[in-house]
């Protein structure tokens, strides 16, 4: 695994715009997408990264289980209201599929990769790592590989679906474009896997007493939603998405997995996994340095570094009304001054590729730049 | 090698890197609640005086003919507006322009601006019932035939009655970021 620089094409902010659609490479004056560096990969670490993917899926679905099967006491951990948990537990019986989820790796290309967190409900930095980087690498080096078969493997998520003729409904919050865009190329895949689909923004959604509607007032049956189900089941129509009446992207038992406490009770079932960060609700139970982290929160918000239970670097926001949990400290790996944290994708449950987020500070944020990679 | 690499093969996209008409959602600009379609002066003088549907109908073809998309090939005008939903009109430098077909007008009781609510409808794709108010675009209803003759078939949106909405997307506002993570 190394970093190196790259001469960036003289015209991509113009091509990622008009031939790709990418309109978030820029995010307030600062550059995002960054092709003035990329990571190059060899075939065993790309591998390690693929399998490691492959194995931390398979133990998050183990423990949705364990949760389920064990009820009130491991929900009340996990701080999931009681209120959804008839719908964790019904869509989970039943075998609901799910469309996709996001690990981020800390990883230097020894060792095993290990798991920072999950995003397993609203993850993004979807489109950059499926269209815009794969584009990249036809233009800078066509011959190589890339750990990314995103696109194809969404297409194909979508076709086994089971949505049939039934009106696939994307939808996002008003006025954020970043999240726009990733629905909107969700959406794509959806209409070349032949679905029929249409966009609403989340505050649009109607309720007609009996079921969802969109703002002609057709009934909305199948939502696709970027907006955590942890905020859905706290606002006003809440209860009524938790009656099943429409089918849900993704489904309610992902609640299991996007809240940072089930780190803590993924150490618990499977302690001392190469591909796990020791992780604990009680902050004395994890020795050394301790990074503190909100149950619920995104995009790096409220988190801590800890030594000895003194905050030594922090990052702002306001989230950790829920709690924190606690994991064993992992620096991530440097290069050239920049902290890259690997975020690997499982599309349907399978790994599927990976894009790069580096910061310049060892906390990433949403302040992260987007650097390609390829491999080979 | 190919068949073993780890890359997708190929990438198409079909909706982004498009522009298109987007369908505005009602509420700003939106027709007001009692607002109806019609399609001629005889329809509407059923309803309101002659004199009122004729100033109503000049101001809407008025409307029409400043407002309503405009394209120079005809191919161009059908694929936003649907196959034969579009009509050929004199352009003022004397060459042909093409522009979607007026069905009618909605009209409403509502004032603005102290005059009736009054805007042209057009025909979109898929039999829609097209109205442009404050640059964007509403679709109020349906037509069930194609050609001009379909203005009868007129069918309204299904009216906002008993449904209510906003009850998702307060947290989003709570917290200054983004719902993605």
């Amino acid at each position: 695994m190394e970093r190196l620089r790259t001469e960036p094409r003289p015209d991509w902010r113009e091509h990622v715009e008009r031939d790709l659609g990418f309109v978030f490479h820029t995010i307030d004056d600062a550059p995002y997408w960054d092709e003035t560096a990329c990571y190059r990969f060899s075939e065993s670490e790309v591998d390690t990264i693929e399998d490691a993917t492959g194995e931390l899926e398979q133990m998050c679905l183990a423990l949705v289980d364990r949760v389920v099967a064990s009820g009130e006491e491991a929900y009340e951990r996990l701080r999931i209201p009681r209120s959804a948990w008839a719908a964790i537990e019904s869509s989970w019986k039943v075998g609901e599929k799910n469309l996709y989820g996001r690990f981020d790796l800390s990883y230097d290309g020894s060792g095993p990769p290990r798991l920072l967190e999950y995003n397993a409900d609203t993850p993004t930095a979807l489109f950059e790592a499926a269209v815009v980087q794969w584009d990249w690498l036809e233009a800078f080096r066509p011959e190589a590989d890339q750990f990314n078969s995103i696109h194809e493997r969404l297409i194909e998520a979508w076709r086994n679906f089971g949505i049939g003729r039934r009106r696939l409904y994307f939808s996002s919050v008003k006025g954020h474009v970043e999240d726009a865009g990733t629905v909107e190329y969700l959406r794509d895949t959806a209409v070349q896997a032949g679905l029929t689909t249409d966009r609403i923004d989340v505050e649009d959604i109607g309720w007609d007493g009996r079921r969802f509607v969109d703002l002609e007032n057709r009934p909305i049956d199948v939502l696709f939603k970027l907006y955590p189900w942890e905020w859905l089941v706290g606002e006003p129509f809440g209860e009524h998405l938790l009656t099943g009446v429409a089918k849900v992207i993704e489904p309610a038992w992902k609640m299991v997995l996007s809240n940072k406490a089930s780190l803590a009770l993924l150490w618990e079932m499977a302690p001392g996994h190469p591909n796990l960060l020791e992780t604990s609700l009680e902050p004395e139970r994890v020795p050394g340095r301790v990074v503190r982290k909100p149950i619920y929160s995104r995009e790096g918000a409220n988190v801590s570094l800890l030594q000895e239970g003194r905050v030594i670097a922090e990052t702002s926001g306001d989230y950790g009304a829920e709690g924190f949990v606690y994991q064993s400290y992992a620096p991530l790996p440097a290069f050239d001054g920049n902290f890259p944290v690997i975020g690997s994708w499982v599309i349907a449950s399978q790994p599927a590729g990976m894009g790069i987020r580096e910061d310049s500070t060892a906390i990433t944020r949403d302040t992260s730049r987007f650097v390609p990679h390829f491999f080979g | 090698m190919t068949a073993l690499m780890k890359k997708s093969r190929s990438i198409r996209l079909v909706l982004l890197g498009s522009a298109g008409i987007t369908l505005a959602a009602c509420g700003d600009d939106g027709p007001p609640q009692d607002a109806q379609f019609y399609s001629s002066v005889a329809d509407c003088a059923a309803v309101y005086d002659t004199a009122t549907c004729e100033s109503v109908k000049a101001e809407a073809e008025q409307k029409f003919a400043e407002e309503a998309p405009k394209f120079t090939r005809k191919e161009e005008c059908e694929a936003e507006f649907g196959p034969g939903n579009c009509e050929t009109q004199q352009a003022s430098s004397g060459g042909s322009i093409f522009m979607p077909m007026l069905m009618g007008y909605m009209m409403g009781s509502m004032l603005s601006g102290g005059n009736r609510f009054a805007q042209p409808v057009y025909r979109g794709a898929n039999g829609s019932a097209v109205m442009p108010n404050g640059g964007k675009f509403f679709n109020v209803g349906s037509f069930g035939g194609t050609g001009a003759g379909a203005a009868n078939s007129f069918r309204p949106a299904a009216q906002v009655s008993q449904v209510s909405r906003g009850g998702f997307g307060q947290s989003a506002r709570a917290y200054r970021t983004t719902s993605g993570g």
